[in-house]
């Protein structure tokens, strides 16, 4: 049962993705690349990790997305360009399929027996605990993070003509 | 029943296909989009790991939205670049941008 | 008299004091030069009073430990016996009067400082030299003063010629002083345990403990570095050149001390040479081609300095003959006097031509002299006196010397060398004779009439050196019961006590007197020409007059040889280590950065299409390795 959900999701995360890389249409590509992004979060439903479903929704399609396509927005030059390939898009695909091997052949090979979990061990008030007790430091790190990268999207982006 | 492999499949192929985007699209925020796709391709790699491999279930999970953080603020930046670079060339065409050559 | 070393050590101290003070000193630290001599001089006296009242004819040896090395000790020494004494009278002497002359006749030169520092540099070193016990001390010694040579030849080095002539000096003698070397590392090696010090090194050869071909092949080594400085056959092409410096330094240099370096070191191994089989007719007959080619090219030579400097090498080649041939008792003996005896004859007669030089504003062709006695006597009667002493005229130091030499090679046993040396006598005397007679004798010419002659700090030396040239020679004879005559006070082996050969002595003044009287004839009386000889000998004459054409010859073997190995050398260098090991590393850099820049595209994609196909091939090299 949840084998054959978990194919469908997957197969509308492929779709998403397949459609994000060759669309000559932006906005579409950024509509294709929502759909991913939810089809993945249906696959963490799936596996249990409820906390991260709702996460990937909240920030990814909520937070990124709005963001690309404010980019969008903003540079375009004329109503929705029709956009082409690169001239190595060839030599791209035949690196991306040997990516795809390599992968593929870790994972393959040797594959540790691993049943899947009866229930939820991660919870919510783990995650907590988590966060401030053994994760507390790449947490702080994290939030700095965002931090630089708030002051610096701002100042890079500021109207005015400062280098 | 759903196994690990299923999930690292599926992250495998959808890191190839953003690589394939990173390495084969013409516009930046195109490029842009694909990065985004590979990091959920290794979201999903994190999370198979830590609910089958792991009998917490905590260390891939928090990994993962510590991901997620760094790909949102990352986005965030990109998109400042981008706008400046627009500004000043009025192009987001990465064919289009290549002063520092030979 | 172990604290003998200060007469060295005394100008030692005056060669850096010079040079540092002597621009602030007045006289320009001159005299710092002439004190040390001179003090070194009056320590001479001392030291043979010393000698003397410990037992005339023993020698006493003093030495001091440098470093040990594994079963090896380096020692530094001093000996003091007869021989010691004798040089360091000579050396000292005609140092000082040389120096005090120098006063007059560098007066105004530039780097007058100079010259008297290193002036006594070279007496410290030649009297280290003739101090020396230890060989390899003495090697030391040996080569500061052919340093101190090069930079007295070359003191006019604005000159190119005189820059040249010290060149060939330095690498004349240089070619000798590697036999020197050779032939000390011989002796070095062949004694047990490992010595350079020479008492011990006799004790050795007189226990029979050194293979004869060993000391045959040391003994031939070191003459052959005695040949390069006393300017023997072969290696005699750098005294003439010599000249090109200054007189005073001709005469102490190349005239009384330097040159003499080379017989006395003979004279101070010479138990080496008397254990070798054979070396001492090749040293003989070294000096018999010498002292006839020198003579020869003597009697054709026009430039004054030059008649005195092949005379010197004729002189040098009678010693190294009587070394070689004489009778070995007899033989240091009689060398080591005429080596006293020449020594102050010919730095007079070098004197004498540096007046002449002086007051001919440097003109030396000595046809353009003549009758120089009449504007100056004095430079003319000491002139006279070191030419007639040489020539061998009685009574005179030469006569006696040149006497003792015939004496020793008469009982030889080698007739054929007694009777070239009666030759070699003859020539000596004719081109003596030809240089007094052609500069100072005859008519004085229109235009040499306003010379006149020099000061007195100039000739009061001469005057000096003249009296020795003509009384000293009466130290031979026993004037009182306990001194022997000088046999007794040096010798090797036996002392001899003199005693008047009449035949020896009426022969070789007739001998003497018949070159004389030829010369007389031709030059003063004009009964015979030259050119008529000229005509008679042509070819002889050319031959003598191209120096024997011994400089075409060296010029020959450094072209074909040396400038050929040299070229080669260069070439490499050049081709092989320069192009292709040092540029082409770097050219095939440039290439092929040059030829690789355009990977640079700017492009942002091609770049990660570059990350793609490395992190692939990473991947798969591990795989591959890890299985």
């Amino acid at each position: 049962m949840s084998l054959a959900l978990f194919i469908v999701a997957g197969g509308l995360a492929t779709v998403g993705g397949i459609g994000v890389v060759t669309t000559r249409n932006v906005v579409y590509a950024a509509l294709f690349l929502l759909l991913t992004l939810l089809a993945m979060a249906g696959v963490f439903l799936l596996v249990l990790a409820e906390f991260l479903a709702l996460v990937q929704i909240l920030i990814y399609g909520g937070a990124v997305v709005m963001v690309l396509i404010f980019a969008i927005m903003l540079t375009r030059t004329r109503e929705f360009p029709r956009i082409s390939d690169n001239p190595q898009w060839l030599l791209g695909a035949v690196a991306a399929v040997a990516v795809f091997g390599v992968l593929a052949a870790g994972f393959l090979i040797d594959r540790p027996d691993a049943p899947m979990p009866e229930r939820a061990v991660f919870t919510l008030g783990s995650l907590g605990n988590a966060l401030f007790t053994q994760w507390a430091l790449p947490f702080e790190i994290a939030s700095l993070v965002l931090l630089v990268a708030l002051i610096g999207a701002i100042i890079i982006a500021r109207p005015g003509g400062r280098e | 029943m759903i196994e690990l492999y299923h999930l690292q499949l599926l992250s495998a192929i959808l890191f190839a296909l953003g690589v394939y985007g990173v390495l084969a699209r013409k516009s930046a925020i195109l490029i842009l989009m694909s990065i985004e796709l590979m990091l959920n391709a290794v979201n999903i790699n994190m999370i198979g790991a830590a609910i089958f491999l792991d009998p917490n279930q905590i260390a891939g999970q928090v990994l993962a939205i510590f991901i997620i953080t760094v790909a949102a603020a990352e986005v965030g930046l990109a998109l400042a670049i981008l706008l400046r670079l627009f500004r000043n060339r009025v192009t987001v065409n990465v064919d289009e941008i290549d002063i520092m050559k030979w | 008299m172990g604290w003998a070393w200060l007469i060295p050590a005394l100008s030692f101290i005056a060669f850096p004091l010079i040079v540092a003070f002597g621009r602030f000193l007045p006289k320009r630290g001159a005299f710092i030069a002439i004190g040390a001599i001179a003090a070194g001089f009056v320590l001479f006296w001392v030291v043979m009073a010393g000698r003397v009242s410990a037992g005339a004819t023993g020698s006493d040896v003093f030495n001091f430990d440098w470093f040990t090395v594994g079963s090896t000790t380096l020692r530094w020494g001093m000996i003091i016996d007869p021989l010691t004494v004798a040089m360091l009278g000579l050396v000292t002497l005609v140092a000082l009067c040389i120096q005090v002359y120098s006063l007059g006749y560098m007066h105004g030169d530039p780097r007058f400082d100079l010259y008297f520092a290193e002036h006594s540099l070279f007496a410290a070193s030649m009297l280290t030299l003739v101090l020396s016990s230890n060989l390899l001390l003495a090697y030391i010694a040996w080569e500061l003063v052919g340093l101190c040579s090069y930079l007295l030849i070359g003191f006019w080095w604005e000159r190119r010629s005189a820059a040249e002539a010290a060149k060939k000096a330095f690498v004349t003698t240089r070619i000798g002083d590697v036999g020197l070397l050779i032939g000390v590392f011989l002796l070095f090696f062949s004694t047990e345990p490992h010595t350079f010090d020479m008492v011990t090194i006799f004790h050795a050869i007189e226990a029979g403990e050194i293979g004869s071909g060993i000391l045959t092949a040391s003994a031939l080594c070191i003459f052959f570095g005695a040949m390069g400085k006393s300017a023997q056959f072969p290696l005699h092409v750098w005294l003439p050149d010599a000249m090109e410096g200054p007189s005073p330094v001709s005469a102490l240099i190349h005239a009384a001390t330097m040159v003499a370096a080379g017989v006395f070191l003979v004279a101070r191994l010479f138990p080496v040479f008397e254990a070798a089989p054979g070396t001492l007719v090749f040293v003989a007959t070294i000096g018999l081609i010498t002292t006839l080619a020198a003579g020869g090219m003597a009697l054709v030579v026009t430039d004054l300095k030059r008649v005195l400097a092949y005379s010197t090498i004729s002189h040098l080649g009678l010693m190294v003959l009587a070394l070689g041939a004489g009778n070995v008792a007899l033989a240091v003996t009689a060398a080591i006097f005429h080596l006293l005896m020449h020594g102050f004859a010919k730095a007079l007669l070098f004197l004498g031509a540096g007046n002449v030089m002086h007051a001919m504003n440097g003109e030396l062709d000595i046809r353009r002299m003549g009758g120089l006695r009449k504007v100056m006597p004095i430079t003319a009667a000491t002139f006279a006196v070191g030419s007639l002493s040489l020539g061998g005229i009685p009574v005179l130091a030469g006569f006696f010397s040149k006497d003792e030499m015939l004496n020793a090679v008469l009982h030889g046993g080698y007739p054929f060398f007694f009777t070239m040396f009666l030759i070699a006598a003859f020539i000596s005397a004719l081109y003596m004779a030809r240089a007094l007679f052609v500069v100072f004798g005859g008519e004085l010419k229109k235009e040499n009439e306003h010379l006149h002659e020099a000061v007195p700090s100039m000739t009061v030396p001469m005057v000096v050196l003249a009296a020795l040239a003509a009384v000293a020679g009466f130290i031979a004879i026993p004037w009182t019961a306990q001194y022997g005559g000088f046999g007794t006070f040096l010798f090797f082996e036996q002392a001899e006590r003199f005693h008047m050969n009449w035949g020896l002595a009426v022969g070789s003044t007739v001998i003497a007197l018949g070159g004389f009287g030829l010369a007389w004839a031709i030059y003063i009386k004009g009964w015979l020409r030259a050119e008529a000889f000229i005509q008679a000998m042509p070819n002889v004459h050319r031959f003598f007059v191209n120096k024997m054409y011994m400089d075409d010859l060296y010029q020959w073997v450094i072209n074909r040889g040396a400038l050929v190995v040299a070229g080669f050398i260069a070439f490499f260098d050049r081709a092989v280590v320069n192009d292709v090991g040092v540029n082409g590393p770097a050219n095939q850099v440039r290439a092929s950065g040059w030829n690789l820049r355009y990977h640079v595209t700017g492009r942002v994609y091609n770049y990660a299409l570059g990350i793609a196909v490395g992190a692939v091939a990473i991947a798969l090299a591990w795989w591959i390795l890890a299985f």
